[in-house]
C-alpha cells in the first residue's frame, strides 16, 4: 500500500521569538516492511541553517536554526511510503519470555537494532516495581513471548482509558499508571516498563495512522496526530513485533513507522529551543491518504 | 612566632616530653582487630614515615597543637572554605581532620604506577566503545554491560573528542586492602571532584605547621595543576585559549571547589546561561558580546550538558553543545559520555582488556566484582549472597532498594531477601556483588589523642602531551563508620590532607608562571555578562546597607543636641518613614525610636534591613567568589555575622551601626586599591555609584526640600558625610541652598551626586561598546543628559520636584546598564523548550 502523509506543526507565540534551535524527526524509516518514496519538510520562517544528519537509531535528523523574529512556526512535512508487512498471528507460536531475556542480556552489539538496548529504563521510562508486578501476570513462567505481550496489551486497552485531556507529555509514567488514563504514547510508554522490568526488549515507535479506515472497519484512536505504539524483539525468528495498545492491534499496514527509539524523548518529530516567549501554542494535523 | 623553637626536630632537650606523649599516643591507639593500619605495624610499631611525624609532632606542647588546629579551623572558616551536603541549603564550612595522610615515597611509586596504567586503559576502552566497538563485537566486553548505563550517551557516538582525548583528568577511589597493597574501590572518569578541597586541605594545613611541613620533605601540588592547565591550553586549537570551569552554579554541593580551581587555574567560571552556541562554535556572553570559548572544564554531569540531544529538562546547559562538539568546535573535559566507565559492571572485564588492549597484566588489582548479568558471575554471587555486598552495576544506587549505598544480604529479613534473590534472577544486570573488603585505618585527632578511622583516598591524574601525571597527594576522607567504601561529604565524614613524603629536599613549587613563558597583558580576560551582573549588584547592596546604616546612625544618635524639639522630631519621623519606604522597618514609631533602629539594623524578616542587604550581597558575592580576594570575602562575612549578632541596647545599635560602616569602608578600600581596573571593577563601582546617586537624590529630596529648616538640613549633612565640608565652607548654620549644591551639584565633592553621574560617565565611556549603526546607547545618553542637567542648574533654583525627576532618570539609567550590558542576566528571557507533541 502506499500512503501520501501530510503532517503540519504550528507553533503559535504570545509575544516574538527572536531566535529557535529545533531538531526535527519527520523522515519515516525505511525497512522493516516499508520503504521511503519522497520526502521534504518546509520550514516558516525561513531558517538561517539546516543540516541533516543520521543518529544513533538511524534517525535522519535535522538541525535547523532560526534567527528571523517570528510569533509563528510552521513546520510542513509531506512523504509518500509504501507499506507491506506481514505481522504473525497474534496467537503464533513464539519463544518462552525467559528465553528472549537471556538472549537479549547477552547480545554482542550495542547498535540501534541489538535488543540489549531496550531492556533497560530510558529518559522517559523508568523501570518501576508496581508496572514490573502488572506486567508479570501476562507472563507466566514458560509462555512464548508474543502471546504474554498480546495479552499485557488486551489488558491497558481494557484496562487504561484513552483520555486527551489527562495527560501532557511531561506527566511522569507514574502518574499515568496509577490513574490508568492517557494518550498513545503513555500507553506505550506504560507497556515498555512492563516489558523492561521483566527484562524483555521494548522499544518506542512514533508513526502515523490511516485516516479513513478500510471500508467497514472503524476509525482507529489516534488517527488525526502522530501515533505511538511498542515494538518487541521475539527472538532472531519473529524479530521485531510491533504491537499497539492503544488500539489491541498487532502492527501491521494501516501504520508508518516514522522512527524507533527507547522512549518518546529519542523519537520526538519536533523538538527544539526558542529564546522569547514561554507562552506559546501547539497545533499537529496529521493527514494519511492512501494513494493506491 | 617562635615556631621553630617548638617544632624543633630531635633537640635533646625538648625531645623528652614529646617522646613520652608519643608514647602515650601509641598505647592509647586501639587498632581495630584484623584491620591493617597506616600507623603501626601489626606489631604494633610505628611506621618509619609516621614516626618521623609524630616525633615532630609530639614535641608541640598540647595546648600548642589546639592552637594550630584552631588557626587551621579559622583560615578555613574566614577563607570560606565550604561544601553543601546534599538536600540542604547552606553551606557548611569544610571539616578538616587535622593530622594528614602520610604515604612514603617507595609505596606512592607502586600507587602512581598503578593509576597511571588504569587512566591509560580507561582512554583506550572509551575510545573503542564511542568509537569502532570492536571490544563489544568480539565478545571482550558484554554489550549490557555498557548499555545499561545512563552515561552510555549515544548521540556522541562516533563523534572524535575535540583535543584528540576522552580523558582529560582520571580519579581513582583507593584503599589499602588486608594483604597491605593498595586497592582500587572506584574509577571517576565523568568530572571527578575533590582535587580543589584537596588544594584547600593542603594550603590550611601547610601553613599551620609550616615548619613541621618543610622538614618533612613533603611533594608539591602545585606542578600537578601547572601541567593540567598547560595540557587544557595545549588541546585548543589555538594559541592564548580562552577556558571555562563549567559549573551547575552556587547551589551546587561542591560550588566552592569549582570556583578555586578557576581561580587557582586561571580560568573563567562559567554556568551554563553564560554560554551560547554560534557559527558552530562555543560562546561565551561577555559585556563585550559573543566570545569563543575553546576548552570547557566541566562540573556538570554528561546528562545536564544539552537540553537538545540530552536531558530535556536541564537547565546547567547549552543547547546545541553536542552538535558543536561534533564539529569539532570545542574541547569539552572529560569528553561527554566518559562516565560510561564508572559502572561496576565493568571492573571485572578490565584485567581482560588491559592484556588485549595494553599487552600486560593491571598493575593495581580492584576490589572483586561479579556483574550478575552474566550467568556464571550471577550463580557465584547467589550461591555466596550472605559475604559479598550487592551494589549497582551501573550506578550508586541498588535498584529496588531505597538505601543509598550497598545492601547486604546478611542484614535483610526472610522476604526481602527473597525479593533481592528475585530481584538478581530477573533482571541481574542490574547488579554487581562485591566482596566486602576490611580497608586500612589512619590516625585521626580526638581530645589530645589519636584514634584509627578508616578512609578513601582519591588519587587525581590529569592526562599531558607526555602522558598521565599524577597528584602527589590527593583527597582523603575518612568515615566515622567501620565501612569506609561509600564515604561522602555528607555522613559526618572528614577531609584530610595526604602529604607523599619523599626521601630527598623537594623544591617549593606554586602556580607563579616562570618569567620565560609569560606574555605581559594588563588586562585580565573577558567579563562574562553575568558576572559583571553580579558585581553591578553587589556594589549596590553594599551602597544601599551603607545609606541604610547611615539612617540608623542619624536615627539613634544621641549626638544631636535639641533631640526632643519638634522639628528633631520630626526629622526623625522623615528618617523613618524613609526606613519604612526602603522595606527596612515596619511601621514609624514616635516613642520608641531606639527600637526602630535596632530593626532597620538587623530585622530578617525586612528585605530592606542592613542585614538582609548584607546578605543579599554576600548571596551575590558567593557567586563571584572566583572574582574576589579571601581579604574582601572576609569582610562580607564579618559584616554579616556582626549584623546576626543580636544587639540589646541603644548604644550597641550605634556602635554595630558603626563599626559595619568601617567595614564597609575598607571592603571600598580593597576594591579601590586592590582590584584590578578591568571591567570588573568598573561594574563593581558603577553599582555603587549609581546606588549613592539615586539615594543621595532621595535624601536630599526628603531632608532638603523647599521649607526644610536647619535639623533636617543637618541631618542631609551628617547622610551624606558632608558636615565637615559644609563648616569648613560655610561657617553658618545649615542653608538650603548651599546644602543642596554641596549634596547635588557639586561635582568636587565625591558624595554628591553630580560626582556619581560624572564618574558613571567616566566607565560608561571607558566600557567595550557594543555599538550597533553607529547610535550612541541607551546608558550613555542617558549619563550624558543627567551630567548636563546636573552642570547647568543653579542650587538656588533647584526645586523640589527636579530632584525628584532626577531620582527617577537616576532609576532608569541603572535599568539601563542592566539590560544594555547583561541581557543575559537573571532577569533576561531564557530559552523555553518548545512544548512538546500529544
Amino acid at each position: 500500500m502506499i500512503y501520501d502523509i501530510r503532517h503540519v506543526t504550528t507553533y503559535s507565540y504570545e509575544s516574538p521569538v527572536s531566535f529557535a534551535r529545533c531538531t526535527l524527526r519527520l523522515e519515516p524509516k525505511s525497512g522493516d516492511g516499508q520503504e521511503l518514496i519522497s520526502h521534504s519538510v518546509e520550514i516558516r520562517p525561513r531558517p538561517v541553517d539546516r543540516t541533516a544528519r543520521r543518529d544513533f537509531f538511524g534517525i535522519l535528523t535535522e538541525s535547523v536554526v532560526i534567527e528571523a523574529a517570528h510569533r509563528n512556526l510552521r513546520i510542513d512535512s509531506r512523504s509518500r511510503v509504501s507499506v507491506s508487512r506481514q505481522p504473525p498471528p497474534r496467537d503464533a507460536f513464539s519463544p518462552s519470555w525467559e528465553s528472549i531475556r537471556d538472549i537479549a542480556f547477552e547480545a554482542t552489539s550495542l547498535g540501534p537494532s541489538s535488543p540489549v538496548g531496550y531492556v533497560f529504563a530510558s529518559p522517559l521510562v523508568p523501570v518501576l516495581r508496581a508496572v514490573s508486578a502488572y506486567a508479570a501476570s501476562s507472563f507466566a513462567p514458560g509462555v512464548g513471548i508474543l502471546a504474554g505481550a498480546v495479552d499485557l496489551m488486551h489488558r491497558i486497552r481494557t484496562e487504561f482509558r484513552y483520555d486527551p485531556k489527562a495527560t501532557v507529555i511531561s506527566t511522569p509514567l507514574k502518574e499515568v499508571f496509577d490513574n490508568r488514563h492517557g494518550v498513545c504514547q503513555d500507553f506505550a510508554h506504560v507497556m515498555i516498563a512492563g516489558l523492561r522490568g521483566l527484562g524483555l526488549p521494548a522499544a518506542y515507535v512514533s508513526g502515523y495512522l490511516r485516516t479513513i479506515p478500510p471500508p467497514g472497519q472503524p476509525r482507529l484512536q489516534g488517527a488525526d496526530a502522530t501515533h505511538a505504539w511498542v515494538s518487541l524483539w521475539c527472538g532472531a525468528e519473529l524479530g521485531w513485533v510491533g504491537l499497539d495498545p492503544t488500539n489491541d492491534l498487532l502492527v501491521a499496514n494501516d501504520h508508518i513507522v516514522l522512527a524507533v527509539g527507547r522512549d518518546f524523548s529519542d523519537v520526538s518529530p519536533v523538538d527544539g529551543i526558542i529564546v522569547g516567549s514561554p507562552k506559546q501554542k501547539l497545533g499537529v494535523a496529521v493527514d494519511v491518504l492512501l494513494v493506491e | 612566632m617562635g615556631e621553630g623553637a617548638t617544632e624543633g626536630t630531635g633537640q635533646a632537650g625538648r625531645a623528652r616530653p614529646g617522646q613520652r606523649r608519643v608514647a602515650q599516643w601509641i598505647r592509647d591507639y586501639s587498632r581495630l582487630p584484623g584491620i591493617p593500619d597506616e600507623f603501626l605495624t601489626p606489631d604494633g610499631e610505628p611506621r618509619a614515615v609516621w614516626s618521623r611525624f609524630f616525633d615532630a609532632f609530639g614535641a608541640l606542647a598540647p595546648d600548642e597543637i589546639e592552637r594550630r588546629f584552631a588557626m587551621a579551623d579559622r583560615h578555613l572558616r574566614e577563607a570560606g572554605v565550604t561544601y553543601r551536603p546534599p538536600g540542604e541549603n547552606a553551606d557548611r564550612i569544610w571539616p578538616l581532620s587535622h593530622l594528614p595522610l602520610l604515604i612514603d615515597d617507595a609505596d606512592w611509586q607502586q600507587l602512581t604506577a598503578g593509576i597511571k596504567q588504569r587512566a591509560q586503559l580507561l582512554e583506550l576502552v572509551l575510545r573503542d566503545i564511542y568509537g569502532e566497538g570492536r571490544l563489544v563485537a568480539e565478545g571482550a566486553l558484554p554489550a549490557a554491560a555498557i548499555a545499561g548505563s545512563a552515561e552510555y550517551l549515544r548521540p556522541v557516538c562516533g563523534v572524535k573528542p575535540p583535543g584528540g582525548r576522552y580523558l582529560s583528568i582520571y580519579a581513582a577511589d583507593v584503599g589499602r586492602g588486608p594483604d597491605g597493597r593498595w586497592w582500587v574501590l572506584g574509577d571517576r572518569t565523568q568530572a571527578p571532584s575533590g582535587a580543589g578541597y584537596a588544594l584547600e586541605n593542603r594550603l590550611v594545613l601547610s601553613r599551620a605547621f609550616a615548619n613541621l611541613y618543610k622538614s618533612m620533605n613533603v611533594e608539591r601540588v602545585a606542578p600537578f595543576f601547572e601541567a593540567f592547565r598547560d595540557s587544557l591550553r595545549g588541546s585548543a586549537d589555538r594559541d592564548e585559549p580562552r577556558i571555562g570551569v563549567l559549573t551547575p552554579g552556587s547551589f551546587s554541593e561542591t560550588y566552592f571547589e569549582h570556583a578555586t580551581l578557576a581561580r587557582y587555574l586561571g580560568f573563567l567560571l562559567v554556568e551554563g546561561d553564560d554560554l551560547a552556541v554560534s557559527d558552530n562554535r562555543l560562546h561565551i556572553r561577555t559585556v563585550a558580546g559573543l566570545k569563543r570559548l575553546d576548552v570547557l572544564l566541566r562540573r556538570v554531569d554528561s546528562n545536564f550538558l544539552d537540553p537538545l540531544e540530552l536531558d530535556a529538562s536541564s537547565r546547567l546547559g547549552v543547547p546545541g553543545l553536542i552538535d558543536v562538539l561534533r564539529k569539532d568546535g570545542v574541547v569539552v573535559a572529560n569528553m561527554p559520555g566518559s562516565g560510561v566507565l564508572e559502572a561496576r559492571a565493568l571492573l571485572g572485564f578490565l584485567p581482560a582488556l588491559s592484556r588485549r588492549l595494553l599487552g600486560e597484566e593491571l598493575k593495581m588489582p580492584h576490589i572483586a566484582t561479579w556483574w550478575c548479568g552474566q550467568k556464571s558471575a550471577r550463580d557465584e554471587v547467589l550461591s555466596r549472597l550472605d559475604e559479598v555486598a550487592i551494589e549497582g552495576a551501573y550506578s550508586r544506587f541498588v535498584p529496588g532498594f531505597p538505601s543509598n549505598g550497598p545492601v547486604l544480604a546478611s542484614e535483610l529479613d526472610a522476604p526481602e531477601r527473597q525479593r533481592l534473590i528475585d530481584a538478581i534472577g530477573d533482571r541481574g544486570l542490574d547488579y554487581v556483588g562485591q566482596e566486602v573488603v576490611r580497608l586500612s585505618t589512619m590516625p585521626v585527632w580526638e581530645q589530645g589523642q589519636i584514634s584509627p578511622r578508616p578512609f578513601v583516598l582519591r588519587v587525581f591524574a590529569a592526562a599531558t602531551e607526555d602522558g598521565w601525571t599524577i597528584m602527589p597527594g590527593g583527597f582523603c576522607r575518612i568515615a566515622e563508620q567501620p565501612d569506609a567504601r561509600a564515604v561522602s561529604m555528607g555522613d559526618g565524614a572528614r577531609a584530610a590532607d595526604v602529604w607523599v613524603v619523599s626521601e630527598k629536599q623537594v623544591s617549593p613549587a606554586t602556580l607563579l608562571p616562570a618569567t620565560d613563558k609569560v606574555r605581559i597583558r594588563r588586562i585580565a580576560g573577558v567579563l562574562p555578562s553575568r558576572a559583571a551582573d553580579n558585581l553591578f549588584w553587589l556594589g549596590r547592596y553594599l551602597e544601599r546597607a551603607e545609606a541604610t546604616l547611615r539612617l540608623v546612625r542619624a536615627l539613634g544618635s544621641p549626638m544631636r543636641p535639641n533631640k526632643t524639639t519638634s522639628s528633631a522630631m520630626q526629622s526623625a519621623e522623615r528618617i523613618q518613614r524613609l526606613l519604612v519606604a526602603w522595606g527596612a522597618i515596619s511601621q514609624a514609631s514616635r516613642t520608641a525610636p531606639g527600637r526602630i533602629a535596632a530593626e532597620a539594623l538587623q530585622s530578617a524578616d525586612r528585605f530592606g534591613s542592613a542585614l538582609s542587604l548584607v546578605r543579599a550581597a554576600q548571596r551575590t558575592a558567593t557567586s563571584l567568589r572566583e572574582r574576589l580576594s579571601p581579604d574582601a570575602w572576609q569582610v562580607i562575612t564579618e559584616m554579616t555575622e556582626r549584623l546576626a549578632y543580636e544587639v540589646e541596647d541603644d548604644d550597641s545599635v550605634l556602635s554595630a551601626a558603626e563599626l559595619t560602616l568601617q567595614e564597609l569602608a575598607s571592603f571600598a578600600g580593597l576594591a579601590q586599591e586592590n582590584m584590578n581596573r578591568a571591567a570588573g571593577w568598573r561594574f563593581l563601582d558603577m553599582g555603587r555609584r549609581a546606588e549613592r546617586a539615586i539615594n543621595t537624590t532621595r535624601f536630599a529630596r526628603q531632608f532638603a526640600y523647599d521649607e526644610a529648616g536647619d535639623e533636617d538640613l543637618d541631618v542631609l549633612l551628617t547622610l551624606v558625610d558632608c558636615q565637615i565640608t559644609y563648616r569648613s565652607r560655610y561657617l553658618l548654620a545649615p542653608v538650603l541652598a548651599p546644602v543642596r549644591d554641596l549634596a547635588v551639584l557639586d561635582s568636587y565633592n565625591p558624595r554628591s551626586v553630580a560626582f556619581q553621574v560624572a564618574t558613571l560617565n567616566e566607565h560608561i565611556a571607558a566600557l567595550p561598546s557594543l555599538k550597533e549603526y553607529g547610535l550612541i546607547e541607551r546608558p550613555q545618553r542617558l549619563a550624558v543628559a543627567v551630567q548636563a542637567m546636573l552642570a547647568t542648574a543653579e542650587a538656588e533654583k533647584l526645586e523640589v520636584k527636579t530632584l525628584f525627576a532626577l531620582e527617577q532618570d537616576l532609576l532608569s539609567l541603572a535599568d539601563a546598564i542592566g539590560s544594555h550590558y547583561f541581557p543575559h542576566g537573571p532577569n533576561a528571557s531564557r530559552p523555553e523548550k518548545l512544548t512538546g507533541l500529544a
